[in-house]
């Protein structure tokens, strides 16, 4: 069930064995990885002069979406939902734009941690709504997705702000080799070094607890409460890391949100995560996320309208539930 | 924890919504489908100076999809391209997005390996990466409809002081430089709307007999049909418009002119743009009796002014940029006015009307020095790979 679970079994294993129990284990992930090489060789092939440029492009432009999806993806592991990820992102964007505008760089590192600090606070507030009030989490993130949107144009009533230079060179351009973006430096940083600590925590333990049987997770001694509260404030968190990706790739606050929320869910979705809860990872939707924004490319590419990657990725969307629900039903699990 | 049925619908609703979505901005992206299929001969002139034929181009819209001003940009864009006869692919990436997201399209666009990008910017400032980005790539960049602040763009946009100036001077001279306006502005914050008001602003100063209502600051109609006639009907009831000589309208013409009509009272002296539902009112004498008016050039082709101003560059051509615009490298397009008082003015605004063009979309079609297709092919709205 967890990697705490796993690393005991291994350990009296033959090699091998571990091997393909990992592979099982994380064979969806690896399947879409397989999946995204071969639409990079598919893009190579349509475009031959697919490169240092396109692989740049790529990562820059994942990394809000990327961190949206990790956001997504903790809260849904602990069996809730957050439909207001899209506008904490809107207002830790503003947020950080109209504080940096005209100030030093010194001044900005203070806004960034002050960000994350409120990323924290405002997922806090969604968790204890929902644990509070007992409300279904679909209907309290609903609702205070409109209150974060508010906020936001309280903020900035429109497009504005500024960043500090080091933030936007912190994701711009290539780190040592060329092939390397610094945007997916700080991708694999951010979310490897938070996701790493959680999964060996106490808490990860409980995230996934909570998510795979709540009764079960409660009879066991764990603080559903607590657990979930601080699943939203992870959520919360990540949600701050992704609004200040907005700030720095783009150098400015915009109060309203592009159409993160859904695209996180889908990402989440494709990317192995159970919607019901206690299965799934960060890598998952990261990889989907790379493979959605890869056949956006491609239909620039192709000369096809875009508006049909956005019809692909509905289709795919329903038809990986299908399949999933099926695998499910043919494993005998509820 | 919610029911698993919840979460079935949740997924649902998500794959429906970016299905609707997709679709509905896709079914918008072809108005000119419906127009008469008068196709003019493509490809006219490849006599000229011989250039060369393989130019790749790419258009970025981020905004605005299935509103007229911005589809009629897009197809103008394709029907330069066509018309060139310089382009053998024209790549337009069309759909509704945050500056973030076009962000992306313009990088897309650079992967792709395009020659020039011609894009309409979401903001003026956020995009300036990836356009350092295309000129370390060896591509032009051309920003149409509005100003970005990279200083190796080229910008190509209308003359909003100049289209303000204009019509507020053809007004006030029309009024014997004496009386009350009602200045009805556009949508208050948006650039275009500042600099109208600058330029109304001007003129104003030199007519000291002309007073503004309700105030200097005007009316904001945000361009918007239904805030534009709730306020003319109020003045209309209200009995204010007894008191005035004169409407300033920017755009939403059309619909002031109607409720007058519907109020059943007589017309004072008016200024819009050119859009095709007023220009029609100007020139029709029978069903709006004593309509005294003008229009302002406000031209949506500086989607195809942009293509054509890329070729230029890409050709080493000079293009003659203005100095007095906020930006360097900025092409400012002059405003034509044109009345239904004189024979002329009325010549001039029948010259201006299009076969066949959508009701929405501003006349004007093409920009002199920078657009080289004829109208059918602009209403045909095909590009050189469509």
């Amino acid at each position: 069930m967890t990697a705490t679970a796993g690393t005991v079994e291994t350990a009296g294993a033959q090699p091998t064995e571990a091997l393909a129990r990992w592979a099982r284990r994380n064979a969806w992930s690896l399947g879409l990885l397989a999946f995204f090489a071969a639409l990079l060789v598919f893009t190579k092939f349509i475009q031959p002069s697919y490169g240092v440029t396109g692989v740049q492009g790529l990562a820059i432009s994942v990394l809000p979406l990327a961190l949206a999806a990790v956001a997504q993806a903790i809260v849904v592991i602990s069996g809730g939902i957050d439909l207001s990820i899209g506008s904490m992102m809107a207002l830790t964007n503003v947020v950080a734009a109209s504080l940096m505008l005209g100030r030093s760089d010194e001044f900005a590192v203070v806004v960034v941690v002050g960000v994350l600090l409120l990323g924290l606070v405002l997922g806090a507030v969604n968790g204890a709504l929902v644990v509070l009030t007992r409300v279904p989490d679909i209907v309290v993130t609903l609702a205070m997705s409109f209150v974060w949107a508010g906020c936001a144009l309280l903020v900035l009533k429109t497009p504005g702000g500024g960043s500090a230079q080091w933030l936007k060179d912190l994701v711009l351009g290539p780190l040592g080799n060329e092939w390397i973006p610094k945007a997916a430096i700080v991708l694999v940083l951010i979310v490897g070094l938070i996701w790493w600590a959680v999964r060996r925590s106490r808490f990860g333990l409980s995230l996934y607890a909570i998510g795979s049987n709540q009764l079960a997770a409660f009879r066991s001694g764990v603080s559903v409460g607590r657990a979930k509260v601080f699943a939203y404030a992870l959520t919360g968190l990540f949600a701050a890391f992704a609004g200040l990706s907005l700030t720095a790739s783009t150098g400015i606050g915009n109060p309203l949100s592009g159409s993160y929320t859904l695209q996180s869910v889908a990402a989440v979705v494709l990317g192995g995560v159970s919607l019901a809860g206690g299965r799934g990872g960060a890598f998952g939707p990261i990889v989907a996320v790379l493979i959605l924004a890869l056949l956006r490319t491609d239909m620039t590419f192709l000369n096809l309208n875009p508006n049909l990657a956005t019809s692909a990725q509905g289709i795919i969307l329903i038809g990986v539930v299908m399949v999933g629900t099926l695998f499910q039903i043919r494993r005998g699990r509820p | 924890m919610i029911k698993g049925s919840t979460r079935r619908l949740l997924v649902g609703l998500a794959a429906v919504a970016v299905l609707a979505s997709a679709c509905s901005t896709g079914a918008t992206t072809a108005p000119a489908t419906a127009a008469p299929a008068t196709a003019a001969p493509a490809t006219a002139a490849p006599a000229t100076v011989a250039p060369p034929t393989t130019y790749k181009i790419g258009y970025s819209n981020a905004g605005g999809v299935g509103n007229g001003f911005r589809e009629e940009q897009v197809c103008t864009a394709k029907a330069e391209a066509l018309a060139s006869g310089q382009v053998s692919e024209l790549t337009v990436i069309h759909q509704n997005g945050t500056a973030a997201e076009q962000l992306q399209q313009i990088r897309d666009l650079i992967a792709k390996g395009v020659d020039a990008i011609v894009f309409n910017p979401n903001d003026a400032a956020a995009l300036n990466p990836a356009l350092t980005e295309a000129k370390t790539a060896g591509i032009v960049t051309v920003s149409v409809d509005a100003y970005v602040t990279d200083p190796d763009t080229y910008n190509l946009y209308n003359n909003q002081v100049e289209y303000a100036k204009l019509g507020a001077k053809w007004l006030f001279e029309q009024m014997g430089g004496t009386g009350t306006v009602y200045y009805m502005r556009g949508y208050a914050g948006h650039p275009a709307d500042n600099d109208r008001h600058k330029g109304f602003l001007e003129v104003l100063a030199q007519y000291p007999n002309i007073k503004v209502v309700p105030n200097n600051d005007g009316v904001a109609t945000q361009w918007d049909p239904a805030i534009t006639t709730t306020l003319i009907n109020d003045f209309l009831s209200s009995g204010q418009y007894e008191t005035i000589q004169g409407i300033w309208t920017s755009g939403m013409d059309s619909i002031v002119v109607d409720a007058i009509k519907a109020a059943n009272k007589p017309f004072v002296p008016i200024v819009g743009a050119d859009l095709g539902a007023f220009v029609k009112q100007l020139l029709d004498p029978v069903g709006y009796p004593g309509l005294v008016g003008a229009a302002v050039t406000n031209t949506a082709a500086v989607g195809g002014a942009g293509v054509g101003l890329a070729l230029k560059l890409l050709n080493g051509e000079t293009v003659t940029t203005d100095p007095t615009a906020s930006q360097p490298n900025t092409v400012l397009l002059k405003p034509v006015v044109a009345e239904n008082v004189t024979d002329q003015g009325k010549a001039l605004l029948k010259s201006w009307q299009v076969d066949g063009l959508d009701p929405n979309w501003p006349l004007g079609l093409q920009i002199e020095g920078y657009t080289t297709y004829t109208p059918a092919q602009a209403v045909a709205c095909k590009g050189p790979n469509d």
